[in-house]
């Protein structure tokens, strides 16, 4: 079994190589050593790893986990089955960094742009924020509307480079 | 605390907000034995604080903030459900003139102060003149106007740095910070375009800007007869975009007879306006003990918690109790403060992207308990946290004997709150606290911007992050049962075990 773990947008694999007489695992190909995991009741842990204590604390549901360790707290997600979301595109895209509401929209289908240039004004939860051209080129697409409300990751603008349009 | 309430001063109070504030309103209302309203948009019918209420009313509108704002609407829902009075929470309608008369044209009461009273302190400018007739210090300052050769000419005159702020403002909008005659007129033209855009009001004006300011606040009441006490200050100066995260009660390290100075021009301005209800009087401070008048917010605060924390009161049973008519039930020296109460608000963001609003659903949460803390939420597992409101979540409030000890308990607090399913700021707010400035009292309300690479987090290294995912490994049910030897058709059949 290979478990995919989602950690701040990368995902890691964790595999188990062996079970006894300890149990080995690999992660993204490193392996350690776990020789015990003590669970107390109150929610702290602690684990033997690779010969050295490592304390830590989780909470978590069927379909992530969160772990306490050394005064930071980790969000992992599972991501056996998933798919990437985050697509194709590149430089040639203008995606909603947070989802939100379209304000203005500052350049049409055709408009030549540089980079840098702000081709729509967007507004999440009282913050305003500029979209801006990622490379020089020719605006192919504008898929926001002002007023209308999109998720985050959205397309909002397709470039093309001048040459190609 | 005050005992509970014989003769409730009202029947049926309809709650025109949601979220935390409409659940800790409930609480109350319930202590005193009143019947409570919740209101809610098609798309909210199985929030917290649906439930909790004793009766809930759809409203409807375009969108859910829509339906919020809906005055006719949420009077016709307080009337159709018998209702005697609105309490309006903060944000949404809580500091709109036209609602609390049209609350009181429809015969019911405003828990809140009087519409005349919200209007004069709903304009900055008038509220500032109002401040400065009656000796509270305002800022050097330009008025607001549209004419902006003259607006630049008057400015320069009182000399940079100046804040150019929205004469309808708040919450940062319309506001920059302008260093030298030449950034003026430009800061001048976007902020009256900022203004007119978000407040159909374009003036701006320009007052003296103080380096470095902290934002040190003076909870008030009145009675809407003259009297007037506070109960003490706050501290609010950690923000991030304008916005408060961090708050707390008493303000660090303020000098005692500062301290009663600030209170005492609070009482004043209260009392001044025939204040009644809840208010606070919001005042920068310079470095040089100069402090000067900012505003006055006419509503319950988000962060009225740490006061409630510190002098062992319930400011919604003290509203509830004035807006019925009865007196201050207690004189201003029988009002004290104990120990130190410190709030963090917990929003759905990402401070390592700029604090960009962050949406998902809950997961899962696992809040820490003690007499010491109080977690104000109306969060659900499985609840989407969409776009549509503010971003924040929750407030995580702490209480101590010391500043010290109060720092300890929110921070360790934070360390135990669990939230999985949407990106939080839980760990930044931890760092913040946990700052050595912040342990210092060097607060001012740059202090995030100062700090940014010190609260930033640190890049986990490979050793760290084996180490988490192993742990998070070993926590999902599937894989430690084959880790443990279950035989794997039984495994991979899922949680038969439990």
């Amino acid at each position: 079994m290979v478990l995919k773990l989602d950690l701040d947008g990368t995902v890691h694999h964790v595999t188990i190589l062996a079970r006894r007489p300890h149990l080995v695992l690999s992660v993204d190909g490193r392996q350690h050593v776990v020789e015990s995991l003590d669970e107390a009741g109150d929610g702290s842990r602690a684990l033997t790893l690779d010969g050295g204590p490592v304390a830590f604390a989780r909470a978590g549901s069927a379909d992530g986990v969160i772990v306490r360790l050394g005064g930071r707290s980790f969000a992992l997600y599972r991501r056996d089955a998933a798919a990437d979301a985050s697509a194709a595109g590149g430089a040639n895209v203008v995606r909603a960094p947070m989802p939100g509401t379209v304000i203005v929209v500052h350049k049409r289908v055709g408009d030549s742009v540089q980079r840098g240039e702000t081709i729509v004004t967007i507004e999440s939860m009282k913050l305003q924020m500029k979209l801006d051209a990622p490379r020089d080129g020719e605006i192919a697409e504008i898929a926001a509307r002002e007023g209308e409300g999109f998720d985050k990751d959205t397309v909002l603008a397709r470039l093309v480079a001048p040459a190609e349009g | 605390m005050m005992a509970p309430d014989d003769n409730p001063p009202f029947r049926k109070v309809l709650i025109a907000n949601r979220g935390e504030i409409a659940c800790r309103v409930i609480r109350t209302l319930r202590e005193m034995g009143i019947a409570s309203v919740a209101i809610h948009h098609p798309v909210e019918a199985r929030a917290r604080h649906v439930r909790e209420a004793d009766q809930a009313i759809e409203i409807s509108g375009e969108t859910p903030v829509a339906a919020h704002l809906d005055i006719a609407q949420i009077i016709a829902a307080a009337r159709a459900v018998g209702a005697d009075a609105i309490h309006p929470g903060y944000g949404f309608l809580s500091e709109n003139a036209r609602f609390a008369r049209a609350v009181a044209e429809a015969g019911l009461t405003f828990i809140g102060p009087d519409a005349d009273t919200i209007a004069l302190m709903g304009d900055k400018i008038s509220a500032r003149q109002f401040a400065a007739d009656h000796g509270v210090p305002v800022a050097p300052s330009v008025m607001p106007t549209q004419d902006l050769a003259e607006f630049t000419r008057q400015a320069t005159a009182i000399g940079f740095p100046l804040l150019i702020k929205a004469a309808a403002g708040g919450g940062g909008k319309g506001m920059s910070i302008v260093r030298s005659a030449e950034e003026l007129e430009g800061a001048a033209r976007l902020a009256a375009s900022e203004a007119q855009r978000y407040f159909d009001d374009g003036r701006v004006y320009a007052e003296v800007f103080v380096e470095r300011p902290r934002h040190i606040e003076v909870q008030v009441f009145g009675d809407g007869k003259g009297g007037a006490i506070h109960l003490f200050e706050r501290e609010c100066s950690v923000q991030r975009r304008f916005q408060k995260i961090i708050e707390e009660a008493p303000a660090a390290n303020l000098p005692a007879d500062l301290r009663d100075e600030i209170c005492a021009s609070a009482v004043r301005l209260a009392a001044a306006s025939n204040y009644r209800n809840a208010g606070t009087v919001e005042y920068i401070l310079g470095a040089d003990g100069r402090f000067f008048f900012l505003e006055m917010n006419t509503r319950l605060q988000v962060e009225h918690p740490v006061t409630e924390m510190i002098t062992g009161l319930d400011l919604v049973r003290l509203q509830i109790e004035i807006a019925a008519g009865r007196d201050l039930p207690f004189a201003q020296d029988a009002v004290t403060a104990n120990g130190h109460a410190i709030e963090c608000r917990i929003c759905a963001e990402d401070p390592e992207r700029d604090f960009l609003p962050e949406t998902g659903t809950i997961l899962h949460l696992e809040a820490p308990q003690a007499a010491y803390l109080r977690f104000e939420n109306a969060l659900d597992r499985g609840q989407r946290v969409t776009a549509d409101f503010d971003p924040m979540l929750a407030k995580l409030v702490a209480h101590g004997p010391d500043r010290a000890v109060a720092t300890d308990r929110a921070i360790a607090a934070l360390h135990e709150l669990a939230l999985l399913g949407v990106k939080t700021n839980i760990d930044y707010l931890a760092r913040v606290l946990g700052h050595p400035a912040f342990a210092a009292g060097e607060l001012h309300t740059g202090f995030v911007v100062q700090h940014k690479a010190a609260l930033a987090a640190a890049e986990p290294d490979d050793a760290t992050r084996d180490k988490v995912l192993i742990a998070a490994a070993l926590g999902l049910r599937d894989f430690r049962d084959l880790v443990l030897g279950v035989p794997e058709p039984h495994a991979s059949i899922g949680h038969w075990r439990n």
